[in-house]
């Protein structure tokens, strides 16, 4: 266990795997987050008067979209990895299985998975939070724009944290990302149904 | 075990790991006391690098060993040195 852990936080050190990684994280935080709008919004328009009932709904959302984002992330990068390492051993003209390259492959693939499961996981489970406290600390109501709150600022913690590794402005950026979390709420409302 | 004071290796191998993995870990095979990476050729995929190794005594099948774990083919051994001291080649009327 400890060795399949050094593994990976190998893999973590290197610049590429990292970018790739950060990512899936953040495309698939975006779309949890947003995933927990829709449901916090929904939920409230449609009358639901029990919080732990819209949490329960949260949280299928959050193993539905972190399986997603294990499992999709994993064949993708195990296509790509795999026509990569058969382009070099086309041009070494030699078998490169089980050589450094290989495993690095395998350790940067499980990181790049794990973190696309990670990203909806945190993007729908805090936002959805909130409704633990319904019935006790919050009303539906103060539950349901709490957890729009939660959703927005990880949204913005998102582009807050792009905008540090490219050189932005950490709050127009992540301005910009909070912006879909209230535009999306906001459809929820407006839109029939 | 066949050891050797020095061998020179023209060798393939993909961009990565780099060149300075492969110095580094070739450095750390007990016996070794250093070694040089000279950039050959750079292709698409593939690098064409000089390595040579020398140590007290180099052993030979764990170099191979660990350059075929880092992913390189070895095409050709280009250089040896065996023996208690390292000699160099000689002049010949040829040359």
């Amino acid at each position: 266990m400890r060795s399949y852990l050094r593994r990976l936080a190998r893999a973590l050190e290197r610049e590429d795997v990292r970018s790739i990684s950060r990512r899936y994280f953040i495309s698939n935080g975006f779309d949890g987050a947003l995933t927990s709008v829709g449901v916090s919004v929904g939920a409230y328009l449609s009358g639901i008067a029990d919080g732990l009932t819209v949490f329960s709904i949260g949280i299928g959302a959050a193993i539905g979209l972190g399986t997603s984002g294990v499992w999709s992330v994993w064949e993708i990068e195990r296509a790509e990895k795999r026509a990569e390492l058969a382009r070099i051993e086309h041009a070494m003209l030699s078998d490169l299985d089980e050589t450094r390259i290989h495993r690095q492959q395998t350790g940067a693939r499980k990181v790049n998975a794990l973190m696309s499961g990670i990203g909806p996981i945190i993007g729908v489970v805090l936002p959805m939070s909130p409704f633990l406290f319904e019935g006790t600390l919050l009303s539906m109501r103060t539950a349901t724009l709490a957890s729009i709150g939660v959703a927005v600022a990880i949204l913005f913690t998102f582009g807050a944290y792009l905008a540090t590794i490219s050189e932005q402005s950490w709050v127009v950026a992540g301005a910009r990302m909070g912006l879909a979390g209230v535009l999306v709420a906001v459809l929820n409302i407006v839109l029939p149904g | 075990m066949v050891t050797a004071r020095r061998l020179v290796l023209d060798l393939l191998k993909p961009y990565e790991p780099d060149v300075v993995t492969f110095a580094d870990a070739v450095a750390g095979i007990d016996g070794v006391t250093g070694v040089n990476v000279v950039l050959v050729e750079t292709d698409k995929e593939v690098q064409t690098v000089k390595m040579t190794v020398e140590g007290d005594p180099i052993q030979v099948e764990i170099v191979y060993e660990t350059l075929e774990d880092l992913g390189a083919a070895v095409h050709s051994i280009d250089e040896v040195v065996c023996g208690d001291r390292i000699v160099e080649q000689s002049k010949t009327p040829q040359d």
